[in-house]
């Protein structure tokens, strides 16, 4: 069975490692759209990946900034028209800048909202909207929007909306048969854990590979077994 | 392949709500939206034909596009009764098969749809057995006239698949004789066409009140509701 996947924030951390994952050691998956912003990582890593593809395989990069909503729905009507029907969809991209509750820019909050709650939402309707069935959603949040943390009021307000969405998702698009998983990792060493916890040691902490493997496990065929309204991933 | 006859023109006065019931939410989706997306999931079926209540086109057509249903449907104002609706629907289909269901049946599954299809006879309905007794009576007098042997007696269900043939006949016999049916097996059975039947399920049933609306929601909550 050859099925497509779309991963956003793709060109590094959680999203890259679940795009190498997904693309070189999954039974099913062929194609990979990468959707993420211009930058040299996203050049260099897709470069890597594509030295070390299997025949067969396909790697289909896209460069763009999921919080710019008009940007987003063309990339998403053009992959559309390019690959066909996503099957299975990672929405990775986050943002963050944490600030205390005095210091925080209402333009800051929106861009907060826009990339890690919008974007996602509007990736998924714009795909519906032309027809396409998931067979699996995975909505990454985190454990800061299960419970707040002091400085991080936008992000953790964004990723609280992220599990709730993703709840109501996975009740109105069980119709289709869609599996929709949100997933709650704890601190894993990404360039946004480092914007949250410049301090920290990243070697000590979970790494995105980890994280990937988990995301490949769900979309693998025991996927369906495991089941949780948010699965919680940490160290 | 098959055109679907898709009844949706009902304005719902038994669920006392403001907007006729197929545009009710059961678990926050427009009832009409189950039988549309499980229909459009069948191969076989090439058409949609929706009747919609006057006045309400717009909104069904909402729906239709929000769903991208990709099976081509054809819109039709629904008429005075069921049975004028579907007399009204019919030229409209392009196949020699129909199937007609009612969007407030929104528990029907894709395999009642194949069950119908499969079957060899060209004319079948799913009904399911009676559970309960059932009395002949004289309602002038109050008075039992004698017993039916239930066995001998099944609930009418939707979906139906009919000969497009069989199907216009009988219903240019009905306008002719002036008499009317309020769902179809019966109508060409009666008209002399063989109908067959097949066991459908009790979870199909038709939301009427708001208490079957209550009943629908409890039947599609999530399996793990029922988790230990």
């Amino acid at each position: 069975m050859s099925k497509t996947a779309l991963v956003t924030g793709a060109s590094r951390g959680i999203g890259f490692e679940t795009t190498r994952r997904f693309i070189l050691n999954h039974d099913d998956i062929t194609t990979v759209v990468m959707f993420a912003r211009d930058s040299e990582d996203f050049d260099n890593n897709v470069k890597e990946l594509e030295k070390e593809l299997p025949i067969g395989r396909k790697l289909v990069p896209y460069k763009v900034d999921v919080g710019d909503r008009s940007a987003l729905k063309k990339a998403v009507k053009r992959a559309y028209d390019e690959v066909g029907n996503i099957d299975i969809l990672v929405n990775n991209a986050g943002y963050t800048n944490p600030v205390p509750l005095q210091q925080v820019k209402m333009a800051d909050f929106e861009k907060t909202m826009e990339v890690n709650v919008y974007a996602p939402f509007t990736i998924i309707k714009a795909l519906l909207n032309r027809g396409n069935t998931f067979d699996l959603i995975v909505n990454i949040a985190s454990t800061a929007g299960i419970n707040g943390r002091s400085g991080w009021l936008t992000y953790s307000a964004s990723k609280a909306a992220v599990i709730n969405m993703s709840q109501v998702m996975r009740e109105e698009l069980s119709i289709y048969g869609t599996r929709v998983v949100c997933l709650s990792p704890g601190r894993t060493a990404t360039a946004l854990r480092k914007t949250l916890a410049p301090d920290e040691d990243p070697t000590t902490i979970m790494q995105p590979e980890h994280v990937a493997q988990v995301i490949s496990t769900l979309s693998s065929s025991v996927g369906k077994f495991i089941d949780s309204e948010n699965i919680v991933v940490r160290q | 392949m098959y055109s679907l006859i898709l009844l949706n023109g009902g304005i719902g006065s038994r669920t006392g709500a403001s907007q006729p019931k197929q545009l009710l939410k059961l678990r926050g989706i427009p009832i009409l939206v189950y039988a549309l997306v499980t229909a459009d999931r069948v191969e076989q079926i090439s058409q949609i034909v929706v009747n919609y209540p006057p006045q309400w086109r717009e909104q069904i057509e909402e729906v239709l596009e929000a769903y991208a249903i990709s099976t081509p449907v054809t819109l039709v104002e629904a008429g005075d009764s069921r049975h004028s609706s579907v007399a009204a629907m019919l030229p409209h289909c392009t196949n020699d098969d129909v199937i007609i269901h009612e969007s407030a049946r929104p528990l029907v599954r894709e395999s009642d749809f194949r069950g119908l299809i499969e079957s060899k006879h060209k004319n079948v309905s799913l009904m399911s057995e009676i559970s309960f007794t059932v009395a002949p009576v004289d309602p002038e007098t109050s008075e039992v006239t004698g017993s039916l042997d239930r066995d001998r007696l099944r609930n009418v269900q939707l979906p139906q698949k009919f000969s497009k043939s069989d199907l216009e006949a009988s219903h240019e016999r009905a306008v002719n004789e002036g008499i009317e049916f309020t769902e179809d097996a019966t109508l060409v059975a009666d008209s002399g066409f063989p109908v067959h039947f097949i066991d459908g399920s009790d979870e199909n049933f038709k939301v009427t009140t708001s208490t079957d609306l209550k009943m629908a929601g409890f039947l599609l909550r999530p399996e793990e509701d029922d988790d230990e």
